[in-house]
């Protein structure tokens, strides 16, 4: 018992409380970032801009991974018409805890006619972590926000399960008060649940793409339900939601998952944002 | 609880409640096609999941606060808690199923007690689970855990029912798996009843990839 509690206070101690806060405004025709605070292990490269006006930034962990008592604290606001895409330098690891959960907060306010694509590389749950993701999305009306999430648990390669542990992430859209889309997921560390139909049906990925701020037409998901061809082991599934579409994943392949949420991305993007196709440079697919 | 009120309860959670409930199977018929749920085993397996981490956990919780809301005459709580159902439904198949439930139960409930109407006006497209609390609450059936009982009773039962049409299985084995599962009713009953709202949360892939895999089945008896 004592040295239950001499672990969880020198895991106290060496915890980290990162935050960002970063503004972007339309300024001359082009997306700025017009307000920047970090605080480590948090960091944003320089924006840089591969295609004209949307700005693109990267998140940077510097300690590598998150261990449990950690407080991340994540905060981007768009101000009306900008538009930014948002990614991460390198996949998130959460690591085994030894009982301190360890929490990130995500708050995107995305102001009107802004646009906010936002597309972390993927999150590996070790086995025994304890993790809590809170993103809330502020979205004005004419706002758009989409994004995926891309979670592995266990490190799979090594033959590691998620046995033990909880896994909870909250991601919730509001527009003035009222909900558009909340999808609060949690995954309790179990051999049953990890192998049932109902669970994880065995595999080790799983993986939402979410578009939400207009609504999309049926010809536009009869055409998304269509981009199957590069997915062979995972299941998928697409749903229209009230105000956008939902696409979901379960599998045991990160670029099986992420090249079909591209050409759905690049699809979206080209019909109803009027982007051409892109792909990151960090993400190295 | 009174007999009387027995009386109420029972007539709420009836598969004789002309709602339609016996036209949604929540993505068993997919699953039954695709052969993940293929016996009474399986059947019952998906059940007891749904039940202690899935969607119904779930709405059992929010029906719970729309109880309590109808008590209290917070006509705005009824309201952010039926906007928060349908936000969090996990496909379009699903939404409007429960839609359409609530508005048959809604509907039925203010030709039989007119008194209702202006909490009807206040939520609009009314999700299942909401009407069914409002109907308990206005129908003064106590004890709460036992309306929590009859609304994950009349929904094991509907979905034995679609189970045993689908795989298909006798009568006997339905009535078996329903059984089976009471201590998984009576657990998730009391959870749904303590349950915070920082803790309203499910795992929900089967379900969502089941229903979304139903949406685009070419053959089904089903609407969900």
């Amino acid at each position: 018992m004592l040295r239950l509690l001499e672990l969880n206070n020198s895991q106290k101690l060496n915890s980290w409380h990162g935050s960002l806060n970063i503004v972007y405004a339309l300024v001359d025709g082009a997306t700025a970032v017009t307000h920047q605070q970090m605080q480590a292990p948090l960091k944003v490269q320089r924006p840089f801009y591969p295609e004209g006006a949307v700005c693109h930034s990267v998140i940077l962990h510097t300690a590598g991974g998150i261990v449990g008592g950690d407080k991340l604290s994540l905060n981007f606001h768009l101000q009306p018409k900008a538009h930014t895409l948002i990614t991460t330098a390198a996949a998130s690891k959460i690591y085994r805890s030894n009982g301190l959960e360890a929490r990130q907060n995500i708050l995107l306010q995305v102001d009107t006619d802004a646009c906010l694509e936002w597309f972390p590389q993927e999150t590996i749950v070790f086995n025994g972590a304890i993790y809590r993701q809170d993103l809330r999305v502020e979205l004005a009306p004419g706002a758009t926000w989409l994004g995926w999430e891309i979670t592995r648990f266990g490190r799979s390669a090594r033959g590691e399960k998620f046995l033990q542990g909880n896994w909870r992430s909250h991601t919730e859209v509001w527009q003035q008060q009222h909900p558009l889309w909340i999808d609060r997921q949690w995954l309790h560390g179990d051999e049953q649940i990890i192998n049932s139909p109902h669970g994880l049906a065995g595999n080790s990925i799983v993986g939402s793409f979410v578009w939400i701020g207009q609504s999309i037409s049926t010809d536009v998901v009869e055409k998304i339900r269509t981009l199957n061809s590069t997915v062979e082991q995972g299941e998928i599934g697409v749903t229209r939601l009230n105000a956008g579409l939902l696409c979901r994943y379960r599998g045991n392949s990160t670029t099986e998952v992420r090249n079909w949420f591209t050409e759905v991305w690049h699809l979206l993007r080209s019909s109803s944002l009027g982007k051409p196709a892109y792909r990151s440079r960090v993400w190295q697919i | 609880m009174t007999i009387e009120r027995v009386l109420y309860l029972l007539q709420l959670a009836s598969p004789a409640l002309p709602v339609g409930a016996y036209s949604y199977s929540e993505g068993i018929e997919a699953l039954v096609e695709m052969g993940i749920i293929s016996n009474a085993q399986s059947l019952q397996h998906w059940l007891e999941q749904e039940l202690r981490y899935g969607a119904i956990r779930l709405e059992a919780a929010v029906m719970v606060r729309t109880y309590h809301a109808v008590q209290n005459g917070d006509i705005e709580a009824l309201s952010y808690w039926n906007q928060w159902l349908s936000a969090a439904r996990e496909t379009e198949e699903l939404r409007s199923s429960s839609w359409q439930m609530g508005r048959s139960l809604i509907k039925l409930l203010v030709e039989l007690q007119p008194q209702v109407l202006p909490l009807a006006d206040a939520v609009g497209s009314c999700n299942y689970a909401i009407a069914f609390g409002i109907a308990a609450a206005s129908w003064k059936i106590e004890p709460l855990s036992a309306v929590i009982l009859g609304y994950l009773h009349s929904w094991t039962t509907n979905l034995v029912t679609a189970g045993v049409k689908l795989i298909p299985l006798g009568q006997t084995a339905g009535q078996q798996i329903i059984l089976n599962l009471f201590s998984d009713l009576t657990n998730t009953a009391t959870e749904a009843l303590t349950l915070s709202d920082d803790d309203l949360c499910s795992c929900s892939w089967g379900l969502s990839l089941a229903s979304m895999a139903h949406e685009t089945q070419y053959t089904r008896l089903f609407r969900s």
